[in-house]
């Protein structure tokens, strides 16, 4: 539950306004494609609805390393807080399916330095070993310095894992969830995760200094996300990320899109994407946000009869 | 070797740990493997990684692999050593590996530990001490205690107790406060400046005031949004270190708890290595933790090699002596 760690001193700079752009360049595609599928559970079956899903994108994944980048956090016993391991595997399978030349899973958890007592309690490692996908802990990874495309921080530069910096396909599979700190942590705010802890610490409390919404636009302008499966089978509504309840969606979104997928999560959760600062700013340079730039590909966007409950301070964030 | 164990043992004498150190110590297959598969992941300049693919020395697998190679007479050791003062950054931190930004890691003080422990390098380590005296979490400034008193209250915590941050510019954290007051207790065993006893005591302070509600400790937050958070095995052993030789309290006694019991359905070798460390310097049994460490210590299954040297530590404790543990 350790995830609150996020706490100190997040709020120092958490709401800075985006009153100048400060990114390098525009690049939203002319359009975006979502897929949003049905599953009610997590079972062997979603594999093969996965595989239909990716299908309808025209995906060129020969001979091409693809990277999956869970949301796992912690383990906390009967709490819904980590992208489902099966949805991973699932994933890697798929993608093997459609021609990747290695498929990998890499995560950095933000407060629990032990990854492998991670991957073991919430049984990635026994799935993972089974099917012989390797996992990288990209806390510990060889680190590269790079320029940040954006600057809403201030920071400059960032140590990226070169394992990130060398893949050619970047998967961001979240969790979706509510965040105390940020309204939601879908798959920009996952990119977290890249960002090492031997260098920044555990937490990474310097993005929380410099702002966490800021360093989110950094982030993503700066590694690129190229797909998306966020796991929305059971999300988390109220005082996520890690104290939250459980909500099931019975959902999983497939999309090209970062910000195309994070702001159809957002919807999905009853949520005005245009009020999550992140959203809202990335989707003037790195994708598209508004439903009439995103075709798409399978069920339509429906509001829940409930949007999802959230602290008080992200009340405004729900389309009542 | 096995000479040391047993006198330790009989010290206080408790059987169960005196056969569960002998079978861990007698076992010199096990201790030569993990050392040798140490040593041959030292990189060419001396230092070692997390990961051998990766061609970048960081600060915490060399500071612990010197630490568990300390009684070597091994050329490994010397060139870590060398490693270690080649990277020094100018104002006396150290970078968080090979090649990084010069504003100092939080673990320095692993460096300054591995360093007191090596007896040698005065120099370096001074000025490792100078900056660690000098860094602090941002919170003890009254202008962010003013905000955390009065905005930003959803983490419960007290700003005047205040520690060390990973990076400068940042909030006090479990791991670098407690690094750091080891490295000031070993360093300083008598003699304290006031200064220097009061950043133990602050930095204690903060340790107590962030412990979970439930026992132990995680990252530094015990509740967040009224919600009590979860501890974490590695950053409670640490803490408990850190404390040791401190008056026992409640909080201190509470963690000592959580730990021995979260750490028995514990599979990994890291969090087991530390929890062996802390729970073998408060004299709790850990014949059973020694054992199902040594079962899991097998080199070739262990790929971080930050984890490879805490086990050897870990398992070394009784015989080379527990080097993390302090007093007063």
């Amino acid at each position: 539950m350790l995830a609150g760690s996020v706490g100190l001193a997040a709020g120092a700079a958490t709401s800075l306004p985006f009153l100048v752009p400060r990114y390098d360049q525009v690049r939203c595609p002319s359009r975006s494609h979502v897929a949003i599928l049905r599953a009610e559970e997590y079972s062997e079956r979603l594999e093969r609805d996965l595989l239909s899903g990716l299908r309808l994108f025209s995906l060129d994944l020969r001979g091409r390393s693809v990277l999956l980048k869970p949301n796992l956090v912690d383990f906390l016993p009967g709490v819904d807080i980590n992208t489902h391991p099966l949805l991973v595997v699932a994933a890697a399978q798929c993608f093997l399916k459609l021609g990747a030349a290695s498929v990998s899973v890499a995560e950095g958890p933000g407060h629990q330095r032990d990854t492998e007592l991670v991957l073991s309690e919430s049984g990635f490692r026994t799935l993972l070993d089974a099917q012989r996908i390797p996992f990288v802990d990209l806390n510990r990874d060889e680190l590269v310095k790079t320029k940040l495309r954006a600057d809403y921080t201030g920071l400059g530069h960032i140590w990226l894992p070169r394992t990130v910096l060398n893949t050619d396909f970047v998967v961001s599979m979240p969790k979706v969830k509510t965040h105390h700190w940020s309204g939601v942590t879908l798959s920009m705010k996952n990119l977290f995760g890249v960002v090492p802890g031997a260098k920044y610490g555990w937490p990474k409390n310097i993005l929380h200094w410099r702002g966490i919404e800021p360093s989110i636009v950094d982030i993503c302008a700066t590694v690129p996300i190229h797909f998306v499966i966020a796991d929305a089978i059971v999300a988390m509504e109220g005082n996520g990320p890690l104290a939250g309840s459980s909500r099931a969606l019975g959902k999983v979104i497939l999309t090209d899109d970062p910000v195309a997928a994070d702001a159809t999560c957002a919807r999905l959760m009853g949520f005005a994407p245009e009020r999550i600062a992140h959203i809202h700013e990335t989707a003037k340079f790195l994708g598209n946000a508004a439903p009439e730039l995103i075709d798409q590909l399978a069920d339509p966007v429906t509001l829940p009869e409930m949007p999802f409950r959230t602290v008080p301070e992200f009340e405004y964030l729900r389309v009542r | 070797m096995e000479t040391t164990v047993h006198l330790k043992a009989m010290t206080s004498f408790d059987e169960s740990r005196l056969f569960a150190y002998n079978r861990v110590v007698k076992d010199q297959s096990l201790q030569t493997s993990l050392r040798s598969a140490l040593i041959e992941r030292q990189m060419p300049d001396g230092g070692w990684s997390y990961w051998q693919a990766s061609a970048q020395g960081d600060l915490e697998p060399t500071c612990l692999a010197l630490l568990a190679l300390r009684w070597d007479r091994s050329p490994a050791r010397t060139r870590g050593l060398q490693f270690l003062l080649d990277t020094q950054n100018p104002n006396g931190s150290w970078p968080a590996f090979s090649g990084d930004d010069q504003e100092g890691s939080g673990l320095t003080a692993l460096a300054v530990i591995a360093l007191i422990n090596s007896g040698e390098m005065a120099l370096q380590t001074e000025r490792g001490l100078k900056w660690l005296l000098n860094s602090k979490g941002k919170e003890s400034h009254w202008l962010w205690k003013w905000k955390f008193r009065t905005s930003d209250t959803h983490v419960r915590f007290d700003p005047d107790k205040f520690g060390w941050p990973w990076m400068p510019g940042t909030c006090s954290w479990v791991i670098p406060t407690a690094f750091s007051i080891i490295a000031l207790k070993q360093a300083f065993v008598c003699c304290k400046t006031d200064e220097i006893s009061l950043r133990i005591r602050r930095g204690k302070e903060m340790l107590l005031d962030r412990a979970c509600p439930g026992g132990g400790w995680n990252a530094g937050n015990g509740v967040v949004y009224g919600v009590p958070m979860a501890s974490h095995l590695d950053a409670t052993a640490t803490a408990l270190l850190a404390l040791h030789g401190e008056e026992v309290d409640d909080v201190i006694n509470s963690g000592l708890d959580w730990l021995e019991r979260s750490v028995v359905t514990c599979s990994a070798p890291w969090s087991l290595a530390w929890s062996l460390l802390a729970l073998d310097a408060y004299d709790r049994p850990v014949g059973s933790l020694a054992d199902r460490l040594s079962d899991l210590s097998d080199p070739g299954l262990i790929r971080d090699s930050a984890t490879l040297a805490a086990v050897i530590l870990a398992l070394d404790c009784v015989a080379q002596g527990n080097v993390f543990k302090v007093f007063a």
